[in-house]
């Protein structure tokens, strides 16, 4: 019997073909530079829940958050040990550290002319605090006064030469208090529940940055354009397309680019294979740890000092970090190289298999059997259980017999925070670019170290000392020194195991300046970049 | 026709009761899944905090008991609310007006060109059963199915767009053109009766790799359908007859080999674009295209409960409405199954 198929199929073939020539001949593709007023594509795994500054959290949201609102103070580039002027002109630290004053420029206005002024910045970190989202923990205990139209007065109870770094973060930006009040926003007590901006702000934006909204779709893209009454430099970009491309899909588009593009979420390893003439940056400021159980309820053999200085001792961080790939270091304490009070690489305690297995001896624990529980996900490009097997690989020389427990990231979030995880494993990024704020999470007593048991009762007097000495200074210069003490005591006598730290990435054209790599905490300033 | 009301009217009333088994399923399930709605949603150190996450558990009704959290879900249902998305915060019908017509976008061209293709390819197997033309196409049939989509996406991507350079790396639109004005919510479609030639040449052109891909992945499947369903055709008596009497061969295959052959297949090709519609959630991934699949992906990773239900009741419903629809069909294109 002959087929009669045969001809139907070719012609359709046939149609195939033509329709893939004719889209791509009419479609096309940015690959002209531009600049100088065009469009700047950024490239990223979208992580964006909302562009509510009071609700941001995510980091696809902190870099869009970031080009359309403005803060007090800010970073400039890569650098973190100075923060500039913004929204604010000068500020000035009372001589207890308690009490900060910010004036305000006078030249700032927001996207619709209007002024910036203190009960703008007021109603906005209120609202920032009583909206009890994620961010709200950084002004948890600041309380924030206008005096007069351009003057802001942020008292802590505490000292706290912080106050700038984390009035830098973008959930502390500015809006137009006027205009999100339209939208619905309060900054009342009850914000939680009485706010009703919902996704409003998602769609237009009252801050006073260089960009304003132009469209959004949290799954595919967010389009900027530039905002024509920016009261600052107009930025070289008049458009900005944040679109949201898997990470494989983005080391192949950052191949092919031409000019004007950015990737930001390619890992170590992936950024060395890449070609050409793309520029590459990173900065070390991720950390990786395990965090060791001490509630002896919990584990006879974690709770034990030697057991922990053992496991400290059997790490092979260099390995570790060759794991990572580029930009990635052995970590010598619990601050990523990225940040001031970071220790030396000097400090870097080398494997010492020896010492792990005498250590064991002494204190009479043979062949200890422990769970190390750690979230099934790949971070920054790399599998986290490349990590942990390679722990376990080295416990094992030392006669430390590690069972790894892979689980979601949403159990192992919820099994972490109930504390009876014998060791834990995560990487680690700072809430701002502080690295004296580890002290408030780390310390003996503090949410971390209570998911693993290590309350100040249970821990060595030292700890605590060390702790309290960081929070006693009241400038950054100071807390700094203190943060290199307190590392080195809690090398020796915390629950914290060390390994390594990780550089985030962004990759940029050859045509684009200023697509650098910040640890700020917006990833990278879409409105610094300039075409060459 | 009385009886085929009648039956679409059972399959209905059926239909309904399917329908909220499937919402007290889900969130029985959702309860005994372990996870936190409040850990998925919230930093680490503010889910360390218990202000903060008793004010997370309040504002999404986290903190009633679930007897109460269900009848509330229902009682909305009925007013046609879905809830709010803990991930997007926006309602969940809107939600899915949004990503069930991208799904529909890539999923309905991918459905009739793998069944065009399929039953060509079948067709021309089982009429040639047992050579080296048979051989080989169930050769491609057998790769096919053999080939992870997730792999699949990943090298064609690499041999098309990166190597080749002749589609888009992924996404809906390039980053020159705005969506047209919403009719479908198929940006094809949209742009097409908008009379944006430019943007519907471009929304196309953004269409051929997921659908090439999906189309690849339907066909294999569907091919060994066909081909068995033909070849048992072929073997039947009537057809020797038809033979013996002379009929012509192009006579025998369309009138009788095919209609014939036809059932088993529609109603593999219903199920098959059912699970596409559910969404294609690796290829949706790797090509970063806006559908159903990439919602209910992070809807599962946030613990979003009301997204979660919304995208099962949608696929319940699409399940349904396919088996109905198939089950019609069966009737038109043999009247002796309406008639039973």
């Amino acid at each position: 019997m002959n087929s009669s198929f045969a001809k139907p199929l070719a012609v359709a073939s046939s149609l195939v073909v033509a329709a893939l020539a004719l889209a791509g001949c009419s479609a096309s593709s940015n690959n002209a530079a531009s600049g100088g007023g065009g469009t700047l594509t950024v490239d990223t795994s979208f992580v964006l829940k909302t562009l509510d500054p009071g609700l941001v959290y995510e980091q696809t949201g902190n870099i869009i958050v970031h080009a359309l609102y403005e803060t007090l103070v800010t970073y400039e580039g890569s650098d973190v040990t100075t923060v500039k002027p913004e929204l604010a002109s000068k500020w000035e630290q009372s001589e207890d550290g308690t009490t900060w004053t910010f004036t305000l420029n006078p030249e700032a206005t927001f996207s619709d002319g209007s002024a910036v002024t203190a009960d703008d910045v007021v109603f906005s970190l209120t609202r920032l605090q009583n909206l009890q989202g994620s961010s709200s923990q950084t002004v948890a205990d600041l309380t924030f006064a206008a005096e007069g139209e351009d003057t802001v007065v942020v008292t802590s109870p505490t000292p706290n030469p912080n106050v700038p770094v984390v009035l830098a973060m973008p959930a502390a930006s500015i809006l137009n208090a006027a205009e999100a009040e339209k939208l619905g926003a309060t900054s009342d007590a009850d914000a939680a529940s009485t706010d009703t901006v919902g996704t409003q702000l998602d769609e237009v934006s009252v801050g006073s940055g260089p960009y304003t909204i132009k469209s959004y779709d949290s799954s595919s893209k967010v389009v900027l354009e530039v905002n024509k009454d920016y009261w600052g430099d107009a930025p070289d970009y008049s458009r900005v397309v944040v679109q949201n491309v898997d990470v494989q899909n983005q080391k192949l588009t950052i191949s092919r680019a031409k000019a004007d593009e950015i990737a930001l979420d390619l890992s170590g390893p992936q950024a060395a294979e890449l070609s050409g003439d793309l520029q590459i940056s990173g900065v070390a400021d991720t950390s990786y740890f395990l965090s060791v159980n001490q509630d002896p309820a919990v584990s006879e053999v974690t709770s034990n000092p030697a057991f922990v200085a053992a496991l400290r001792a059997s790490v092979d961080g260099a390995g570790i970090a060759k794991l990572f790939g580029e930009g990635a270091t052995a970590a010598a304490g619990l601050v990523p190289p990225a940040f001031g009070g970071a220790l030396d690489e000097s400090d870097v305690q080398p494997q010492d298999i020896d010492l792990a297995t005498s250590l064991l001896e002494e204190a009479g624990i043979s062949s200890p059997k422990v769970d190390l529980v750690y979230p099934a996900i790949t971070y920054r490009g790399v599998d986290l259980g490349t990590i942990v097997t390679k722990v376990q690989q080295d416990a094992k020389k030392a006669g430390i017999d590690i069972e790894l427990q892979p689980q979601p990231i949403n159990v192992f979030l919820q099994s972490q925070s109930e504390g009876k995880n014998e060791i834990n494993f995560s990487p680690n990024s700072l809430n701002y670019p502080a690295a004296d704020s580890l002290v408030n999470n780390m310390a003996p007593g503090a949410s971390t170290s209570l998911r693993v048991g290590w309350t100040t009762d249970r821990a060595d007097a030292r700890a605590v000392e060390a702790s309290n000495a960081v929070n006693a200074e009241v400038t950054p210069e100071g807390r700094t020194e203190a943060m290199v003490e307190w590392q080195k005591v809690m090398n020796e006598t915390s629950p914290y195991v060390v390994l390594a730290n990780n550089a985030g990435i962004v990759v940029a054209t050859s045509n684009l300046d200023g697509a650098s790599y910040t640890p700020a905490g917006w990833t990278v300033d879409i409105a610094a970049i300039t075409a060459k | 026709m009385p009886a085929l009301l009648q039956m679409i009217g059972r399959r209905l009333i059926s239909a309904i009761i399917l329908l909220w088994g499937v919402t007290v399923v889900t969130f029985a399930l959702m309860t005994i899944v372990p996870g936190d709605p409040a850990a998925a949603n919230l930093s680490q150190q503010a889910y360390d905090d218990p202000e903060l996450r008793a004010a997370f558990e309040r504002k999404w009704g986290l903190d009633q008991p679930i007897w109460v959290q269900y009848g509330r879900y229902i009682v909305n249902l009925f007013h046609g609310d879905l809830g709010v998305s803990q991930q997007t915060h926006r309602p969940i019908t809107q939600d899915l007006a949004q990503y069930i017509p991208a799904t529909l976008e890539i999923a309905l061209p991918a459905m009739i060109l793998a069944i065009v293709i399929a039953v060509a390819l079948g067709m021309i197997a089982a009429t040639r059963k047992g050579s080296a033309v048979d051989g080989g196409i169930r050769g491609i049939s057998l790769v096919g199915l053999s080939t992870p989509p997730f792999w699949l996406a990943l090298v064609a991507l690499y041999v098309f767009f990166y190597a080749l350079g002749v589609v888009p790396n992924g996404g809906r639109l390039s980053n020159d053109y705005d969506p047209p004005p919403t009719i479908t919510g198929m940006y094809s479609l949209d742009a097409l009766f908008a009379g944006q030639w430019d943007v519907f040449a471009d929304a196309v052109w953004h269409l051929i790799l997921p659908v090439g891909i999906l189309t690849a992945l339907s066909v294999s499947g569907l091919l060994r359908f066909v081909r068995s369903a033909m070849i048992e055709v072929l073997d039947a008596e009537y057809i020797r007859a038809a033979t013996a009497k002379g009929l012509p061969p192009r006579t025998i295959t369309w009138r009788h080999v095919f209609k014939a052959g036809l059932l088993p297949v529609l109603t593999v090709s219903g199920l098959m674009f059912a699970s596409l519609l559910g969404g294609a959630v690796l290829v949706e991934q790797v090509l970063s295209w806006p559908g159903l699949g990439q919602y209910a992906y992070k809807s599962a990773l946030s613990l979003d409960l009301q997204a979660i239900l919304g995208v099962t009741l949608f696929i319940a419903v699409v399940y349904t409405l396919i088996n109905l629809l198939v089950d019609v069909l069966y009737t038109i294109v043999d009247p002796r199954i309406g008639a039973k």
